[in-house]
């Protein structure tokens, strides 16, 4: 029997498996400054490069990795009815983005440095979110990227605070120069090692 | 639009697959030590793209035909609604969907398998989910493809769908698989789901012949996404 209002179950997860298609990849699929390949680019923040390499157990390229990106604009909002200041966000900002990992696993995104929001569970410091698919992942792997820019905001991030202190320093990701007149920063996932050295990640 | 879900509880750990899965080395490579970490749902948790069409282009819909050559296999239709935890239809949702040919090859050069390339059959699609959070594909019946290195475990004939809906928490990717195809029993994918009703709610349904005017087969699928809303839907 079914109760009125029973909740319905969320369907399983499976892996993408080894064969997401290639011809699902378009040029700038990994650049969320614009909402199409054809739009221009957002003018609001600063642009930056995030990039890095996806590795597995024992130090080896995970090639053929999808990454996702997720991110507030610069402002820190959301072109979403879950932000209530929706009306106020960048309306030339996508904020999402797909990437694939080479045959070294590396990815890059193009996008903008993140604002912070206030909400319900505290101050979150300015952050990308990243979902990862690949061959044997059977549920996606989610972790968030933070920036050295803002210490002082990671130091009372409400996500970043549930991890030890001496792992947080791995969710923040590394300035490296310059990319395409842009500051890059690296982002480096490490999917299985040791407890000192794998990636944290959440609970999806 | 309708307001998207705001309450996203954790999965029910016997309904999502368990690993390492034995044959898939990949499940032991690419899957964390540690536990994940808990955290507190914020913002960028309930957000999530709205506007996906403009940069992923739905409206692939039809597999079965390239340059008006139609595909070698079985015609099919499959299709269903993507629902919510409280049973509503979520509009909006980009569905993509990736398959193999009748053969049980992928149109994707990691495939290097000895079966028969078709040149009518890429094999993936997209579409969009209608205000009642429909979808729906013209394509072929997939075939079963044995998996490399595996003590002979084939993998049943299905489809893989990807779906990104309403919030980050809302995205669901999954395998579709076809009723009573004696493989299912032993798809190491599908019992690495330990809960028999959330194994059996991945096989699709087939629509009887009776209730279709064309030459092809039906299977109606639907596929629940995580998120419930503060007021629940009168019933």
């Amino acid at each position: 029997m079914t109760l009125p209002n029973a909740p319905l179950v969320p369907t399983g997860w499976q892996t993408i498996g080894p064969f997401f298609p290639r011809t699902f990849f378009q040029e700038a699929d990994n650049d969320l400054t614009r909402l199409a390949l054809d739009a221009a680019p957002t003018t609001r923040g600063e642009t930056v490069i995030l990039f890095g390499q996806v590795l597995q157990e024992g130090g080896g390229a995970c090639v053929n990795a999808v990454l996702e990106a997720w991110q507030a604009d610069a402002g820190g909002r959301f072109r979403h009815p879950a932000d209530p200041e929706a009306s106020l966000a960048d309306p030339a900002f996508m904020g999402w983005g797909r990437a694939w990992t080479d045959a070294e696993g590396r990815y890059a995104f193009r996008t903008i440095l993140p604002g912070g929001y206030r909400d319900a569970t505290g101050t979150r410091a300015p952050h990308i979110n990243l979902g990862l698919l690949a061959s044997g992942v059977m549920r996606r792997l989610v972790t968030t990227v933070f920036f050295p820019d803002f210490a002082a905001a990671n130091g009372a991030d409400p996500v970043l605070g549930v991890l030890p202190a001496a792992l947080r320093p791995k969710l923040v990701a590394v300035p490296e120069g310059q990319r395409d007149n842009c500051r890059a920063f690296r982002f480096d996932l490490l999917l299985r090692g040791e407890a000192d050295e794998e990636t944290p990640f959440f609970l999806d | 639009m309708s307001s998207p879900p705001d309450r996203f509880g954790p999965y029910d750990e016997h309904t999502q697959p368990q690993v390492p899965i034995e044959h898939y080395a990949n499940t032991v490579l690419r899957n964390p030590r540690r536990a994940p970490f808990v955290r507190p749902v914020t913002r960028s948790e309930l957000t999530g793209p709205l506007d996906l069409a403009s940069k992923l282009h739905p409206g692939d819909i039809n597999l079965a035909v390239l340059d008006g050559k139609p595909a070698q296999g079985q015609l099919i239709h499959v299709g269903g609604r993507i629902l919510d935890e409280d049973g509503r239809g979520v509009a909006n949702t980009l569905v993509e969907m990736w398959q193999a040919n009748a053969a049980g090859r992928y149109f994707n050069p990691l495939d290097q398998r000895d079966a028969p390339l078709d040149p009518n059959f890429i094999g993936n699609g997209r579409c969009m989910t209608d205000e009642h959070g429909r979808y729906g594909f013209f394509t072929i019946k997939p075939g079963a493809y044995p998996v490399p290195n595996s003590n002979r475990w084939w993998r049943p004939p299905h489809i893989h769908f990807s779906l990104l809906g309403p919030a980050s928490l809302s995205r669901l990717v999954t395998q579709m698989y076809f009723p009573g195809d004696p493989l299912n029993a032993h798809d190491l994918l599908l019992l690495s789901i330990a809960d028999r009703e959330a194994q059996h709610r991945m096989v699709s349904q087939q629509v009887p012949t009776q209730q279709i005017e064309g030459e092809w087969l039906g299977f109606t699928h639907d596929m629940v996404v995580r998120g419930r809303h503060a007021t629940p839907p009168l019933h």
